[in-house]
C-alpha cells in the first residue's frame, strides 16, 4: 500500500510546475473531487444525542469566566450572530439564553471515524483534512453529483448528522461549492460551468485569501477572479510574491494539487488558555511543568522521542498580538522549552493570555532508502 | 587578578574557548568566560554545560593570582579589534575587570568565578593516547555524515569505538554511513561512546598540530581530550548506536573503478540540474561506461557520461547526489571504488585497495 502512495507523491511534484500546457492536458482526464464538510459538527452530534436541543440556541466551547472560545454552534445560535472562534463571553452578549456544552472529544472522534469510514468506500482516494472535513477523488465515469447525494443521504441515516457537498474537477472549487449550499446541501461546478463560477468569484473565497491579502487585493482594485485574470502572471508574481502565481491559476480554476493521501505529522503541541492572564516570567514558566507533561503524553502517542523534536514556544498576549519561537539547536526539554519561553517572553512586556509549547520533526524525502 | 599577555597569545585560545560558548544563555555566567591566574599560567575556560573548554597559555611574566569570569564574545572582540602586536593589561577591579593597551580603555562587567559550573569528575575513566593527526583523520573523514536534529537524537553524534588495538569512528544519518579507523594502543577491553555534534566539531577545531599527542579519557558519561594547551571535556550521548558493522555490505559483486576527480566533477555537474530539495540524479551503468542524469521540476535536464572500469550486470539507480559528492571530496586516493548489488541495495564506497575509510549509501527509488 505504501508503494502507491509514494509513486503518487512523486507525481504530485511534478505537477506542481508546469502552467497552462498542463491544464488543458489535464482536462481531458477529467478528475471528479467531492469535498464533504459536516454542518456544525459538534453541535449537531449533540443535538443526534439530545434532540431537545435541536430548537436551542446551543454552542461548544469553554466558559466565559474560564475565558473560553466557541468552538461550533448549531444554526439558532447563529441566528443570534454568534460564531466559532468568538469568545464565549461576547457569544453570551449577543445570545444571553445561549446554552453551552463542554464538549465531548472522544464522541466527536467516533462519529468523525465512522463518516470516514462511509467515505471510504466511494473514494478512490480520501484525504482527510480534519475530524469533519475531508477530500474524496472518485472513478470518473461516475455521477458525482448522484455519489454526493447517496454520501449524504447514508450519513443522515446512520449517524444522524448532515454534511455539505461540493462537487467540482478540482480541490479548490470543491472546497467553494461545499460552501455553496450549506447545511444539508450540495453543489457542483461542473468543468464547462468552472470558468462562469470563477470569474464572479470574490478573491476572499480563495483559501489561502485572508482579511490582510484581500485588504492588499483590493488596493490593487483586485475584488473578483476576473480583475485577476487581468493582470499577467509575471506581474502578480512580482507584486503578490508566491501568492501571487496561486491567484493566476485559481482565478482560473486551476488547481494541480492531488489529494493529499498520507500527510506525516510534522509537530505535536499543547497549549493552555489561563482563567486570569499571567504577569511576569516566574508565573509563566511555573506553567511549563502541566504543559510539560500534556505534551509528553501527546509526543508518547506520536510514538516520537521527544528529546529529539525541535522544541517551539506559542505566547498570546492579553491584547491578543501573539509570539511564536523556535530553535531547532535547543532541545525539547524542560530547560530548552524554558530558555525559548524565556527569550519569547522578552519580545513583549505584556501580561500572557495563552502559553504553548511543541516539537517538530524535520523533513524527510520517501523515496530515499534507509540503512536500517 | 591582574596579568599582561600579547594581543596574540590571548586571542587564538579565547576564540576557540568562546566557540563553545552559545550565543544565547539563560543562566548569564554561561555566556561568561573564566579567567583564572596561578603563577605563570593563565587558564581560559568555556562551557555550555555539555561541552567544556579549558585553554592554558604561560604568561611572560607571574601574574597576580585570582579569578573571575567576564563576558566572552565581548572580550574576544575587543582582542580582535587591538591592532597586531598589541600588549593587554587585564586586571580585576572589584566587581569590574579593567582592559588596557595602549590608549585603548574598556571597562567589562564580571561575575563570580564560584558561580561558574564545573562539569562533574570524570570516574572510572580509559585513558589512550595517539597523535592528534591521527584523531584528526578519523574524524574529518566521517564526520559529514552526522545527522543533524534527527529525532534518533544518537545519530546527532559520533561513535567512538575503542580497543586494544584501535579507534574506530562511524557517523550515520540513517541515508549513509561513514566510518574510519586508526591501529593504536588502545585500552584492554573495547568500548563504545557516543559524542554528540558539537562536542565532535569543536574537539576537531583543536587538533591543529599533527605530529603533538592528544590523550583520550572516556568514562560512562563523558569524553575527555587533553593536548598541551587544551582540555575539553563532552558530555556523552546517552543512547544505542544502530550496529554498523550489520548495514556495510559484504557481497557486492559489481565493482566500478573511477577516477576520483573525473567523478566528482560528473556529480558537481549534474548536481546542478537535479531536485533542489530531493537532489537525485540516475546513475546508469554498462560494461565500462557510467553515465549520470538528473532532472528537476522546471524539466531541465543533465547527462554525463564518464569511461569507468567495469564488468558487472547493466544496472540503473538512483541516489542523492549531495551523498556521492561528500563522499568524493573526503577521498583523496586518484581512483575510487564503487561495489554495488542491485538498485534497492546500499553501494560501498571506498578506496580502490580499501583503505582505512569505508562509505555506505543507500539508494533513492527512481
Amino acid at each position: 500500500m505504501s508503494y502507491s502512495v509514494q509513486s503518487s507523491q512523486a507525481s504530485a511534484v511534478s505537477a506542481e510546475v508546469p502552467a497552462v500546457a498542463e491544464a488543458e492536458s489535464a482536462a481531458v482526464t477529467q478528475r471528479k473531487v467531492i469535498h464533504i464538510d459536516c454542518d456544525c459538527f459538534f453541535a449537531a452530534v449533540e443535538m443526534r444525542e439530545n434532540p431537545a436541543l435541536r430548537e436551542l440556541p446551543i454552542a461548544i466551547g469553554g466558559e466565559s469566566d474560564r475565558r473560553g472560545v466557541i468552538a461550533t454552534c448549531n444554526y439558532p445560535a447563529r441566528a443570534f450572530g454568534v460564531r466559532s472562534a468568538m469568545a464565549t463571553a461576547q457569544a453570551k452578549k449577543l445570545c444571553p439564553q445561549l446554552l453551552l456544552l463542554p464538549g465531548r472529544m472522544a464522541l466527536y472522534r467516533d462519529v468523525s471515524k465512522q463518516l470516514m469510514v462511509i467515505l471510504q468506500e466511494y473514494a478512490l482516494q480520501l484525504e482527510q483534512v480534519s475530524v469533519d472535513e475531508a477530500y474524496l477523488e472518485i472513478a470518473s465515469h461516475l455521477n458525482a453529483t448522484e455519489v454526493a447525494r447517496e454520501i449524504r443521504e447514508r450519513v443522515r441515516n446512520e449517524l444522524g448528522i448532515t454534511v455539505s457537498a461540493g462537487i467540482a474537477p478540482n480541490k479548490f472549487l470543491a472546497k467553494i461549492a461545499s460552501d455553496w449550499n450549506k447545511p444539508d446541501g450540495q453543489w457542483a461546478v461542473k468543468p464547462h460551468q468552472v470558468d462562469e463560477f470563477v470569474a464572479a468569484l470574490p478573491v476572499g473565497k480563495i483559501p489561502g485569501i485572508g482579511p490582510a491579502m484581500e485588504k492588499k487585493l483590493a488596493l490593487y482594485k483586485l475584488q473578483t477572479c476576473a480583475d485577476i485574470r487581468r493582470w499577467e502572471l509575471t506581474e502578480l508574481v512580482r507584486t503578490f510574491g508566491r501568492m501571487g502565481a496561486v491567484l493566476y491559476e485559481r482565478s482560473r480554476g486551476i488547481d494541480h494539487r492531488l489529494l493529499n493521501l498520507e500527510r506525516p505529522r510534522k509537530s505535536v503541541s499543547v497549549e493552555c488558555t489561563f482563567a486570569t492572564d499571567l504577569a511576569g516570567e516566574e508565573h509563566c514558566l511555573a506553567q511549563l511543568p502541566q504543559l510539560l507533561e500534556r505534551w509528553h503524553e501527546r509526543v508518547e502517542r506520536a510514538g516520537w522521542p521527544a528529546a529529539a523534536l525541535a522544541p517551539f514556544v506559542k505566547v498570546k498576549f492579553a491584547d491578543f498580538t501573539q509570539t511564536t519561537l523556535a530553535d531547532s539547536h535547543e532541545q525539547a526539554s524542560e530547560q530548552g522549552f524554558a530558555r525559548l519561553l524565556k527569550l519569547a517572553l522578552q519580545r513583549e512586556n505584556k501580561a500572557v493570555r495563552l502559553l504553548g509549547i511543541g516539537g517538530r520533526t524535520p523533513e524527510i524525502d520517501r523515496n530515499q532508502l534507509t540503512l536500517f | 587578578m591582574k596579568f599582561v599577555i600579547s594581543r596574540e597569545a590571548l586571542l587564538r585560545p579565547l576564540q576557540l574557548v568562546a566557540g563553545v560558548v552559545e550565543k544565547r544563555q539563560t543562566l548569564p555566567v554561561l555566556s561568561n568566560v573564566l579567567l583564572e591566574v596561578q603563577g605563570q599560567q593563565l587558564s581560559l575556560t568555556g562551557t555550555d554545560l555539555e561541552v567544556e573548554l579549558v585553554g592554558r597559555v604561560t604568561l611572560d611574566e607571574v601574574g597576580q593570582e585570582g579569578e573571575i569570569t567576564v563576558p566572552a564574545k565581548k572580550l574576544m572582540d575587543i582582542c580582535r579589534s587591538l591592532p597586531d602586536g598589541a600588549q593587554i593589561e587585564i586586571e580585576q577591579d572589584e566587581q569590574r575587570v579593567n582592559v588596557r593597551s595602549g590608549r585603548s580603555r574598556f571597562t567589562l562587567s564580571t561575575l563570580p568565578a564560584t558561580e561558574f559550573p564545573n562539569v562533574d569528575n570524570i570516574a572510572g575513566e580509559k585513558t589512550f593516547t595517539l597523535e592528534q593527526g591521527s584523531l584528526r583523520r578519523v574524524i574529518d573523514r566521517t564526520s559529514f555524515a552526522m545527522a543533524q536534529q534527527d529525532v534518533r537524537y544518537y545519530l546527532n553524534g559520533m561513535l567512538f569505538e575503542v580497543s586494544a588495538t584501535g579507534l574506530r569512528t562511524v557517523s550515520t544519518d540513517g541515508h549513509r554511513l561513514a566510518t574510519c579507523h586508526v591501529a593504536m594502543n588502545g585500552p584492554d577491553t573495547a568500548q563504545q561512546i557516543i559524542l554528540p555534534r558539537k562536542g565532535v566539531l569543536e574537539m576537531a577545531k583543536l587538533l591543529t598540530d599533527p605530529e603533538s599527542s592528544v590523550t583520550l579519557s572516556l568514562s560512562t558519561n563523558h569524553l575527555r581530550a587533553r593536548t598541551e594547551n587544551f582540555t575539553f571535556t563532552s558530555k556523552l550521548v546517552d543512547g544505542k548506536f544502530p550496529d554498523y558493522s550489520r548495514v556495510i555490505p559484504k557481497n557486492g559483486s559489481n565493482v566500478m573503478l573511477a577516477d576520483r576527480t573525473e567523478l566528482r566533477q560528473v556529480f558537481n555537474r549534474t548536481a546542478i540540474l537535479s531536485n533542489e530539495k530531493y537532489r537525485g540524479v540516475r546513475l546508469v551503468l554498462d560494461t565500462d561506461l557510467l553515465k549520470v542524469f538528473a532532472n528537476n521540476p522546471e524539466q531541465e535536464e543533465a547527462e554525463e557520461s564518464v569511461a569507468v572500469e567495469y564488468k558487472g550486470d547493466a544496472l540503473e539507480m538512483g541516489f542523492n547526489v549531495s551523498y556521492l559528492q561528500d563522499v568524493m571530496s573526503v577521498l583523496d586516493t586518484q581512483q575510487v571504488k564503487m561495489t554495488l548489488s542491485d538498485a534497492n541495495s546500499s553501494a560501498l564506497l571506498e578506496e580502490p585497495e580499501g583503505g582505512d575509510a569505508m562509505y555506505v549509501v543507500m539508494p533513492m527509488r527512481l
